[in-house]
């Protein structure tokens, strides 16, 4: 039956995929990556020098959105003195992680699909191939173990930075909570483990984006367009995916218990 | 017999208009064949037979208003043309010739016996002459196809060690195919291939990456990374797969970067190179590693007629260079193959010969005699004539 063709087509490339991620962290895993650390390394460099910038000028913003939208709406309720409430839920659970998260899929995982799709339809990774290499651990397992040991750090630093711009919002700009005040309710709503949670959600986002960018550009065929349509394609997924790890996240540290001084 | 229409010589057609320069380059092209390739080759003096469907004055071609050269009324340009001797390919009859001294000539394949038109593989005696060398590489019965797309259809070949290979056919014929297969990167559907008596198909990937060690790839535009440098990219394969030292590394890699012309261009990355440049650095990252067997696919595309001729000269050089080196130190001979459709650089480096159609082989073996051939799609190859089995469909 023809309706049936597209969901087969759905489920075949979702096991395809699902083999080639599984052979990529099997590599990392494995620690046959470590056999081109070099080219982690070099991997390390590129995220940092190019994506860093642009997440941390992203979630910037998004804290002082947060910080700005927080304030008025405790004073609104009268309670200005509780904005930080804000600062540490908004930022911290749902929109760093978010941010984070359409930046790697718009900067790293397009990147990604790009690269090695130029690569492929260049007969560059024939070449890596008949050199003897296996042109998976050199390509995507490095990518992979790159964004393993440089986006926690970035990610860290990024929350940091979506909570500077909500103590600006909230302090410096509205100015109806004093810096002691603001702090109280912001470190009284939040906890390590809050932290570390929102530290995985982050890390599974990215690890599936580079998983996906990988996939769609390694695999790609069809010259210029099919580079255009690859990337294209692991762009809608990465976006389904980030906000289906965002809202899995949510209800699974934060759903049963809101880990807060809220009630009984 | 298909054969390409002339344009502008349809009467029907063309009649009292005048003539394009671009018509008289298609027909000027026409008279020149077959090209100077046979220029030092002495005219044979046995007799010829031109294949009755070659000269039969009606044929069904005919209607459609194609015209027999024989018969063509001379036209201003050509009158004017000084006039010269034919050129006539050993073998190959002249048609009309002694008819009519100004009438443009032009040769026809000979010998073609009457073949059934129903059977695609008329012309494929899979004639394998003996080379006298063991095969480096042997596909033996191999079948590929994508899709409904049937490339290779019981491919039997082989490829000798210590000789200069090369694989001739029609495009889309399946020659790259033939590359991917010899390194592993396709498997095939049924058959097998087999380097230096290993077969491909079945070697777990430790032993397939290990096995391509012993190859060297120049790809149709180099191949090279876009990330790394001329230099780096030369380099790679070294750093990664030996531990010499950095000075030794440097030492070799501008050595075959010398060789190739390209000693000056190593901090260059590949998008500041040209076509032809990157396809030399592509040769020198291939030979970097002194591979057994060294595999060039189309080394000839994109480049100019003398950069081909040096390209040639280039390969028959390291070649020897090797092979001097193998039979000294006693490791296997160098096998190089070059996929190619161009007949001059087949002439000029060719000591193998592997003529390849719809997927099978039509003949191999040396090339001389392969040069000689009485198969008459494989004398239409070889002389780039467009009469003969072989046509545009």
């Amino acid at each position: 039956m023809g309706w049936l063709a597209v969901p087969k087509d759905w489920i075949a490339t979702f096991g395809e995929m699902s083999k080639f991620c599984g052979k990529i962290v099997g590599q990392v895993y494995g620690l046959r990556v470590f056999r081109f650390f070099g080219e982690a390394l070099r991997q390390c460099g590129i995220l940092i020098l190019s994506s860093t910038l642009v997440i941390w000028g992203l979630v910037f913003i998004i804290g002082l959105q947060c910080g700005i939208e927080g304030a008025y709406f405790d004073r609104s309720v009268g309670a200005p003195a509780y904005a930080g409430v804000f600062a540490a839920w908004c930022d911290l659970r749902e929109l760093v992680p978010y941010a984070f998260g359409y930046m790697m899929a718009a900067k790293v995982g397009t990147g990604i699909v790009a690269e090695l799709g130029s690569m492929r339809i260049s007969d560059e990774i024939d070449a890596l191939e008949v050199m003897g290499f296996n042109s998976v651990t050199f390509l995507c397992a490095t990518r992979l173990l790159a964004a393993w040991l440089v986006l926690p750090f970035m990610y860290i630093a990024a929350i940091g930075a979506g909570f500077f711009a909500s103590y600006l919002a909230v302090v410096q700009q509205i100015g109806e909570v004093s810096s002691g005040g603001f702090f109280l309710i912001f470190w009284m709503f939040q906890n390590p483990p809050d932290l570390l949670f929102s530290l995985l959600k982050a890390m599974v986002m990215a690890t599936g984006i580079v998983l996906v960018g990988c996939y769609y550009g390694y695999n790609a065929s069809g010259g210029p367009v099919g580079v255009g349509t690859a990337t294209a394609k692991s762009m809608v997924l990465n976006i389904v995916f980030v906000h289906l790890i965002g809202m899995l996240g949510t209800q699974l540290f934060w759903g049963a218990n809101p880990r807060a001084p809220i009630g009984g | 017999m298909p054969r390409i229409p002339r344009i502008g010589r349809d009467r029907n057609d063309d009649e009292g208009q005048p003539e394009r320069p671009e018509d008289r380059d298609v027909r000027d092209a026409a008279q020149a064949s077959p090209p100077s390739i046979f220029h030092d080759e002495p005219a044979s003096a046995e007799p010829t037979v031109v294949h009755p469907a070659a000269s039969a004055p009606a044929e069904p071609e005919d209607d459609l208003g194609w015209e027999e050269p024989a018969t063509a009324a001379p036209e201003p340009a050509q009158a004017e043309a000084p006039k010269r001797e034919p050129i006539v390919a050993p073998g190959f009859a002249v048609m009309g010739a002694g008819k009519e001294a100004d009438a443009p000539k032009r040769v026809s394949v000979v010998n073609e016996p009457p073949v059934d038109p129903t059977d695609e593989y008329a012309w494929h005696t899979g004639l394998v002459r003996p080379h006298g060398m063991p095969d480096a590489v042997e596909f033996i019965d191999v079948h590929k196809a994508f899709g409904r797309n049937k490339i290779l259809r019981g491919l039997n070949m082989g490829l000798p060690e210590g000789k200069i290979s090369m694989i001739l056919g029609p495009s889309g014929t399946g020659k790259s195919v033939c590359i991917k297969h010899m390194v592993g990167l396709l498997y095939p559907d049924q058959g097998d291939v087999l380097v230096h008596g290993e077969s491909v198909p079945n070697m777990p990937d430790d032993d397939l990456f290990e096995m391509r060690k012993k190859f060297g790839v120049l790809f149709q535009d180099g191949a090279l990374f876009g990330s790394m440098n001329v230099f780096d990219n030369v380099a790679f394969p070294l750093r990664q797969h030996t531990d010499k030292a950095e000075e030794e590394i440097v030492a070799t890699v501008s050595s075959r970067l010398d060789e190739v012309g390209l000693g000056f261009a190593g901090d260059k990355f590949p998008n500041e190179l040209s076509g032809g440049m990157r396809k030399r650095a592509g040769f020198a990252r291939a030979l970097v590693l002194d591979p057994d067997i060294v595999l060039f696919d189309e080394p000839d595309s994109g480049l100019d007629p003398v950069r081909t001729a040096l390209l040639g000269e280039l390969i028959q050089e390291i070649h020897e260079e090797v092979m001097q080196q193998r039979q000294e130190s006693g490791g296997p001979l160098p096998a190089f193959t070059l996929i190619t459709h161009d007949i001059m650089t087949a002439r000029r480096v060719a000591e193998h010969i592997s003529v390849l159609w719809k997927g099978r082989i039509v003949e191999s073996g040396p090339a001389e005699e392969l040069f000689n051939s009485d198969n008459a799609f494989v004398r239409q190859f070889l002389s780039g004539e467009s009469q003969g089995p072989l046509g545009m469909e």
